[in-house]
């Protein structure tokens, strides 16, 4: 690491180990081996996209816009794009999908995988340097749902990845190696761990899964040179706790309250806050026993970066009994709003509303509905849903919900939000469950109409919330979306194709069948050698397209 | 009908009427003892005999006949999984007995003793770490290995990536084999280290080791530890026939109690 590229925040801490001072002074080989090749440190991420050949946090930047500014592929040309490269994993999810969002730095691709494989690949050839698979635990509980992953984080030569049995282990980008592993959360209870880890300045920010379990979720921030904890925010307050008015006064019940943190987190170095969506209360579907709005599951929470406090929530579905987790890809813009510039945060949301926030205050700005949901219509001037169905109606988006964690994008100049839309027809029935460790705990069955269902990639006015236009898919849909400032957009299918459209009108100007359903995962672009990739992870492939060389 | 034979599955008598004595007499011993605890042969030198027959017969097709695996089918070498953290004989039990679920390595329904027989099999064959004293003055060793060795090696939290991390390498190789690795790095060079020397248009000599190739590209790692990947027809050569990256360390360079020194040294990374 070169020292004029360590940040002041790191090198406070390096003082503070006097131990890892000294054994620097005693080495003086390491320096002069680390000035080699010392990979991006924070100030490199936080320049997001000014560098075409670097990807380097799951989103492409801090924003979680997932908007590129390259322009090589365009309208005009991106019919003729073609696979250059396909990469097979050897190792599926059935049932779910290759959630990941491959990271790029020097020409090397870094890609997580399902069962927690992980890879180093040339971005050129698509060929691996390494590959790395964690010997799991024969006993995983699978808190989270299934066994995937969404990527990695990266800062200088390390990598960090999340686990199914609930660590975060730090890895030598080099060979694979780990460097340490540090446990989350006890993966017997119910916990594990699937998101991109977030890389600030000098801290790792995880989440946890296991909201269908009897845990309580919480946001961590992890020391990136030793693994040791900085900080944890519980998304369920203790007894007494701000928040706790909204449960009932029983600390068993908050201990087990869920409120998972599964999805990733963006991050705004100016207020110097990181935005996190929080899962559903536990049980899922049986709200009896936790009457009350039940803080702050199904929140989007605002968080001090140096400390974890929280600044300030909005709760979309107070007391959910859907299971519509609030893990989505929190979106921050820079946007004109009612004549004035404004810092807001967008979500699309599980419960079929989009949102728009005011990211410095949490003020609610917008909330206006993306599908046919009968739950509700619209929101109130006091920002809670008037709520028309709660269920005993029948006929609810259903618990994977109106979209779900895969990510949307944000085009600024042409003021839109594009997202892969679900329409659903679920009937829940709520049943008192047992609350066992390691046992999940739904409470209830839900039965999902098989004949009222379908997808659609979808462009949203952010001003108003209103549907510019809309793609339709023969099923509901899983893929994420991708957007470049050529006035494109990439979007995937459950049926397996990837897909570019005019950013303008949604007219499809390219489609590609994968082999298998996109499900979880968005596209991302580089440049290598002056050639723009985009990149598409696909059951058990990932592929590279480019367009024809000259 | 087909008859074709499945070797995975294939499920035949094995043992040899000599050791079907032994295997009877510990049987009779093990009947009593539950699966996945303690492996209750362990003390019973004829059981890892046992166990041999069985291997080659049942498992050699994907493991090899020396347990080291077979890297193209992604069969892992047996010999090292016991330096594994958490590798217990009831754990190697259990994924005999369930496999490995979506790989090829099924489920077994073999009696217990069978299994357990297999494990003291593979017990025996493991790949043994150092055993014996380390004497060296292990502060000393850690000056040494700083001037010497991690440029390319890590050790604890620091080091390079060149060259194998040696956390716990005593617990993988025993004493003899680390000191011929220092004084005669070639003798054995290890999967992933295979040095290379490439050659472009543009520069004259990249070393570095192999990690990947197919017929178009070749992946290396070089020697200031940045990973790279090269056409082939931008080669001008590709020269595989030389030495490791690893120095060789005589005498002179390094003496016999100065490398136990940096054993001892490397005894404590843990």
């Amino acid at each position: 690491m070169n020292q004029s590229r360590v940040s002041p925040q790191i090198l406070r801490r390096m003082v503070k180990k006097s131990s890892f001072v000294a054994f620097g002074l005693l080495f003086p080989a390491l320096a002069a081996l680390a000035q080699d090749d010392s990979g991006p440190d924070y100030g490199d991420i936080l320049q997001g996209f000014a560098d075409p050949s670097r990807w380097l946090t799951y989103s492409g930047d801090y924003s979680g816009k997932r908007h590129s500014p390259l322009t090589q592929i365009n309208t005009e040309n991106v019919a003729s794009l073609r696979p250059v490269w396909t990469f097979q994993t050897g190792t599926t999810t059935r049932g779910r999908g290759f959630e990941t969002t491959p990271l790029i730095d020097d020409g090397v691709l870094y890609v997580t995988g399902s069962n927690n494989y992980a890879w180093a690949i040339d971005a050129k050839t698509g060929r691996r340097f390494w590959q790395y698979r964690r010997n799991l635990p024969d006993d995983l509980t699978y808190g989270a749902s299934a066994p995937v992953n969404r990527g990695f984080g990266m800062l200088g030569n390390s990598l960090f990845m999340v686990t199914l049995d609930a660590h975060l282990l730090a890895f030598d980008r080099r060979n694979g190696d780990i460097l340490w592993d540090v446990e989350l959360a006890d993966y017997r209870v119910g916990y594990a761990s699937t998101g991109a880890p977030l890389v600030i300045d000098g801290m790792v920010i995880t989440g946890i899964s296991g909201g269908e379990y009897a845990t309580r979720g919480f946001i961590d921030a992890y020391d990136p040179d030793t693994g040791e904890r900085l900080w944890r925010f519980n998304t369920i307050p203790g007894p007494g706790e701000p928040g706790s008015e909204t449960w009932p006064d029983d600390p068993e019940i908050l201990a087990k309250g869920g409120g998972g943190t599964w999805m990733n987190g963006s991050y705004d170095p100016e207020l110097n806050l990181i935005y996190w969506g929080v899962g559903n209360p536990n049980p899922d579907y049986y709200g009896d026993s936790r009457p009350g709005d039940n803080l702050y599951s199904n929140s989007l929470v605002a968080l001090d970066a140096d400390t974890g406090e929280l600044q300030w929530h909005y709760q979309f579905t107070p007391h959910d009994l859907n299971d519509w987790d609030s893990n989505h890809m929190p979106v921050l813009a820079d946007i004109q709003w009612q004549g004035e510039p404004r810092k807001v945060v967008m979500v699309g949301n599980r419960n079929g509303f989009f949102y728009v926030l005011d990211r410095v205050s949490g003020e609610f700005l917008l909330g206006k509905p993306f599908t046919a949901t009968t739950w509700a219509r619209e929101i109130g001037e006091d920002g809670r849903p008037i709520v028309l169905n709660d269920g005993s109606k029948g006929c609810l988006p259903d618990p994977w919900g109106s979209t779900n964690f895969m990510p949307p994008s944000f085009y600024p100049e042409l003021g839109l939000f594009y997202l892969t839309a679900r329409e659903t027809c679920a009937t829940f029935v709520p049943e008192e469950p047992s609350l066992a460790p390691g046992q999940a705990s739904f409470g209830g069955v839900v039965f999902i109409d098989p004949e009222q269902g379908s997808g659609a990639l979808r462009a949203l006015d952010v001003q108003t919330g209103e549907l510019r236009w809309e793609f339709t898919y023969p099923s509901p849909t899983f893929g994420g979306v991708l957007t470049t400032a050529a006035g494109l957009v990439f979007a995937g299918d459950h049926e397996g194709n990837f897909m570019a459209f005019d950013a303008v009108n949604g007219e499809n100007l390219w489609h590609y069948q994968t082999g298998s359903r996109i499900w979880g995962a968005g596209a991302m672009t580089h440049v290598l050698d002056g050639r723009q990739y985009v990149l598409i992870p696909s059951g058990t492939t990932l592929t590279a397209f480019a367009l024809p060389e000259r | 009908m087909s008859t074709e034979l499945n070797p995975y599955q294939a499920r035949v008598s094995l043992l040899q009427p000599a050791l079907a004595f032994a295997a009877l007499a510990i049987f009779l011993i093990a009947s009593t003892a539950s699966a996945q605890q303690a492996n209750p042969l362990s003390s019973d030198p004829r059981a890892a005999r046992a166990g041999g027959v069985i291997f080659r017969a049942q498992c050699a097709t994907c493991h090899g006949a020396d347990a080291k695996g077979i890297s193209s089918i992604d069969a892992p070498d047996l010999t090292m999984m016991w330096t594994q953290q958490g590798m217990t004989e009831g754990r190697v039990f259990t994924r005999i007995q369930a496999g490995v679920p979506g790989s090829i390595m099924p489920s077994h329904d073999f009696p217990d003793t069978e299994i357990w027989m297999l494990v003291s099999y593979l017990r025996s064959v493991a790949v043994s770490g150092s055993t014996g004293e380390f004497t060296g003055n292990s502060e000393n060793g850690g000056r040494l290995f700083a001037a010497h060795c991690i440029e390319c090696h890590r050790a604890g939290s620091e080091g390079g990536s060149l060259g194998p991390n040696l956390v716990r390498i005593t617990q993988r190789r025993s004493q003899p084999a680390l000191r011929n690795s220092v004084r005669d790095p070639n003798s054995s060079i290890g999967r992933g280290y295979k040095p290379v020397v490439l050659s472009t248009a543009n520069a004259a000599a990249i070393s570095g080791i192999i990690k990947g190739e197919d017929a178009f590209s070749i992946q290396i790692l070089d020697s200031n530890q940045r990973l790279r990947s090269f056409a082939k027809s931008e080669l001008l050569s590709s020269d595989r026939d030389v030495d490791s990256l690893m120095p060789v360390f005589l005498e002179r360079q390094l003496s016999e109690s100065q490398l136990d020194d940096i054993l001892s040294f490397l005894h404590q990374q843990r």
